[in-house]
């Protein structure tokens, strides 16, 4: 993911940031609406954004394709916030990452956005909620839905560069040049990605019960040890 | 230089460099249009044909004004660039071995199949290099000369939500809390020989995570509390007090946008023929 600054000839960049547009602009009507509501969140919202930056910074060059294989921790900022919101996080996390660490671009943000912040929390969420429906252990939940949300964006990114550089008029082979490529660096980064993020969930759950209860995220009563750090 | 270390540097350079007091405006629309023209141009390219022109003319005008101009420093320019480029070599490669259609270059036969380079994959991978590279430039400019504080109240003036300003100067904020953080603590473990086994090194690493987690978790209820003690009442106030555009200066840069978009339609057909 993360697809160059200019790496999208027009028009592709263009369809991108026009299919990109809409959602964008509800996420950010969403997140209007919940800072209103509980201006004690804003925090919360900020850090997840400062954590995407960080862990999405920690990127394996994958050698090829104007973009690069790394965790994108918008799976988690999903399960925690929904899609909607993380949507409108993802926007100003591209947005300083283009401009700080020249990794993504302005162009580019459509298509980037759609596919890390759009497709990928949107399928996280999804298996987050079914496995939450079906009674499955949160743990479990958790791995699923942000290791699915990491490769989904990395699907959508293939995607995204097959269209724009067809091989041989074909976008198909053109896309499974290009995920050929991610997958042998981005299966294993997808487990990791799984297994930090229970262990975050774990973590939150265990200090910071009080908080995710209040977005609707645990029913279960937590330990009498809430808000009580010492790690 | 590694990652931190640059963007810290970045940070810096959009402070201190030659036209920091000059107004965002200016910086921002000028690198702006001149980024959405360049890569826009690649609307005429057409396969077989390299088309350099206007990414050649921008990627020289943005530079020169970066470094004269501005007067940020050569090597960090050149640090800046430097991953972005050597990750675009590799990619273009990638495109220009095995992309395209049409005309063959050269067919190397393999023993299951027919390895065919093809002058359109050749055109399209030097096509995006010139691109890329243009485009950079530009962005570049923008984010060596102009600090996102400035950036943040320039979107604010356009109207952007006032709750998506806030988060992004929180976001800003908590990114630097973070990594000062993390980099702490992991000397910290180093010190208490958390890479003493593979297995032992994997928890330290899921530990400093969930604990950054909970830390700036609670920095930021902290931050929050400090907010409202200062009569925070659901709205960040900055103060508001660049410099207002200059009239000629916008009028140079519509007037320089104009010759650029001349550019591209003047050499719409023109290029080097593979």
């Amino acid at each position: 993911m993360h697809i160059m600054e200019g790496f999208l000839p027009s028009p592709w960049w263009q369809i991108w940031w026009i299919i990109s547009l809409p959602i964008m602009i509800y996420g950010i009507y969403k997140v209007t609406k919940l800072t209103k509501k509980m201006p004690e969140i804003k925090p919360l919202l900020a850090l997840v954004g400062a954590f995407v930056f960080v862990i999405s910074a920690l990127k394996l060059p994958s050698l090829v394709a104007g973009s690069s294989s790394h965790p994108t921790g918008t799976g988690f900022a999903a399960v925690l916030f929904g899609p909607a919101i993380t949507g409108a996080i993802s926007v100003i996390v591209l947005v300083f990452q283009a401009l700080l660490l020249a990794h993504g671009g302005i162009t580019t943000l459509g298509a980037n956005l759609f596919s890390m912040g759009i497709a990928g929390p949107a399928i996280g969420f999804f298996i987050w909620w079914a496995f939450k429906k079906a009674r499955i252990n949160p743990a479990i939940g958790v791995f699923a839905a942000t290791a699915m949300a990491d490769l989904m964006t990395y699907i959508i990114t293939a995607f995204q560069l097959g269209l724009a550089f067809p091989d041989n008029g074909s976008v198909f082979t053109a896309f499974a040049k290009f995920f050929g490529i991610y997958a042998t660096t981005q299966i294993p980064l997808a487990i990791a990605e799984g297994l930090l993020a229970v262990l975050l969930f774990s973590f939150l759950t265990k200090y910071k019960g009080s908080i995710l209860q209040k977005l609707g995220i645990l029913k279960i009563p937590t330990s009498n040890k809430t808000d009580e750090v010492n790690p | 230089m590694s990652h931190p270390d640059l963007y810290a540097e970045v940070d810096k350079s959009a402070y201190t460099n030659a036209l920091a007091k000059s107004s965002p405006v200016t910086k921002t629309f000028f690198a702006l249009s001149a980024l959405l023209i360049s890569v826009s141009a690649s609307y005429f390219d057409m396969p077989g044909v390299i088309s350099f022109i206007v990414p050649v003319v921008v990627f020289t005008i943005c530079t020169s004004l970066t470094l004269g101009l501005a007067k940020v420093k050569a090597h960090l320019y050149l640090d800046l660039f430097t991953y972005p480029i050597l990750m675009l070599i590799l990619s273009c490669i990638f495109i220009a071995l095995f992309f395209g259609s049409g005309t063959p270059v050269i067919e190397i036969p393999l023993h299951w199949a027919t390895w065919t380079i093809f002058k359109s994959g050749i055109s399209m991978s030097v096509n995006t290099f010139f691109r890329v590279a243009g485009a950079l430039s530009c962005l570049f400019f923008l984010v060596l000369t102009t600090s996102i504080t400035d950036l943040c109240v320039l979107l604010r003036r356009i109207r952007i939500p006032q709750a998506m300003v806030e988060m992004s100067m929180l976001i800003y904020r908590y990114i630097f809390l973070f990594l000062e953080i993390s980099a702490k603590m992991s000397l910290a473990q180093k010190l208490r020989l958390k890479r003493s086994g593979w297995l032992s090194s994997i928890r330290s690493l899921a530990m400093l995570t969930g604990s950054l987690f909970i830390r700036t978790l609670d920095q930021g209820e902290r931050t929050l509390v400090a907010m409202n003690a200062r009569g925070y009442d659901g709205e960040m106030h900055i103060l508001d007090d660049f410099p207002s555009a200059r009239k000629t200066a916008l009028v140079g840069i519509v007037l320089f946008d104009v010759l650029l978009i001349a550019l591209v339609l003047l050499t719409k057909t023109s290029g080097v023929v593979l």
